[in-house]
């Protein structure tokens, strides 16, 4: 389950950085292309951009809060794990160790 | 797609993405401020001649500064009487300089006929409104500013 959801961010870290690397040069070339054919003015760019903005701001926001709170879940799980295996591996060599004097 | 060819491709959408961003944010603020912005800045307009003679016109004189490049498409003042009547003033008897230069103060006059309804005569508060169209860059907006209570004194027609 963790490693399906593990793929499912690694896709959505690569759809923000292809979103962060098309968006503003296609909104760029796009609003000067509208402006310059007088089909929408710079109020109306302005408004769309600002919109634009603040509606990627707080989706990424809350995307990268559930995010990081889901890693920090899976390396917390992942250290009491490592944790856990240290122990029963140091259990086992002193048992080994007893097993090798008794005999 | 070699990983060469890839990674080339990558960095140049990254180069790319991060001047358009910065191209939008300086575009943005600058017609933030650009749209804030009064037309005159400093701005100070009198009647020069009250109370104004019946045989003569109301004398405007002001100076100001304009920030930007502004030309007027429609001026006119509104005159209120203490008892709650007004009059429109837009009748020019001598043309203001139109287009004046921006960034440094201009004293600009103007005379307005006297209207015809305005016989009686007496105390006027007049407010001079300006519309305008302004540049700035590649922006193009269109501006309106209201200059208030500035004093005339008409004398009976």
């Amino acid at each position: 389950m963790d490693v399906r959801r593990n793929q499912k961010i690694a896709q959505q870290v690569e759809r923000w950085d292809l979103y962060a690397r098309l968006t503003p040069t296609i909104f760029l070339v796009g609003s000067l292309f509208l402006i310059l054919f007088k089909i929408i003015n710079f109020e109306t760019a302005f408004y769309v951009g600002l919109v634009g903005f603040a509606f990627t701001a707080v989706i990424w926001w809350w995307w990268a809060i559930f995010t990081i709170k889901y890693l920090v879940t899976v390396l917390n799980r992942t250290s009491k794990n490592l944790q856990d295996t240290a122990i029963e591996i140091s259990q086992i060599s002193t048992e080994v160790k007893q097993l090798k004097d008794d005999t | 797609m070699t990983p060469n060819t890839y990674g080339l491709i990558k960095s140049a959408t990254n180069v790319i993405s991060g001047i358009s961003m910065i191209a939008i944010i300086v575009l943005g603020a600058a017609y933030m401020s650009f749209s804030n912005a009064f037309v005159f800045q400093d701005v100070k307009i009198e009647i020069v001649n009250n109370p104004v003679e019946q045989s003569r016109d109301i004398e405007f004189m002001m100076i100001g500064s304009k920030k930007f490049e502004c030309n007027s498409t429609e001026v006119y003042g509104t005159a209120y009487h203490a008892d709650g009547h007004m009059h429109r003033l837009d009748k020019f008897t001598k043309q203001y300089t139109r287009n004046t230069r921006p960034g440094e103060p201009v004293p600009n006059q103007w005379h307005m006929k006297v209207p015809d309804d305005m016989v009686e005569g007496g105390v006027y508060r007049v407010s001079m409104t300006g519309n305008f169209v302004c540049n700035y860059l590649i922006f193009q907006t269109e501006k309106s500013q209201t200059y208030d209570n500035i004093l005339l004194e008409v004398e009976p027609r």
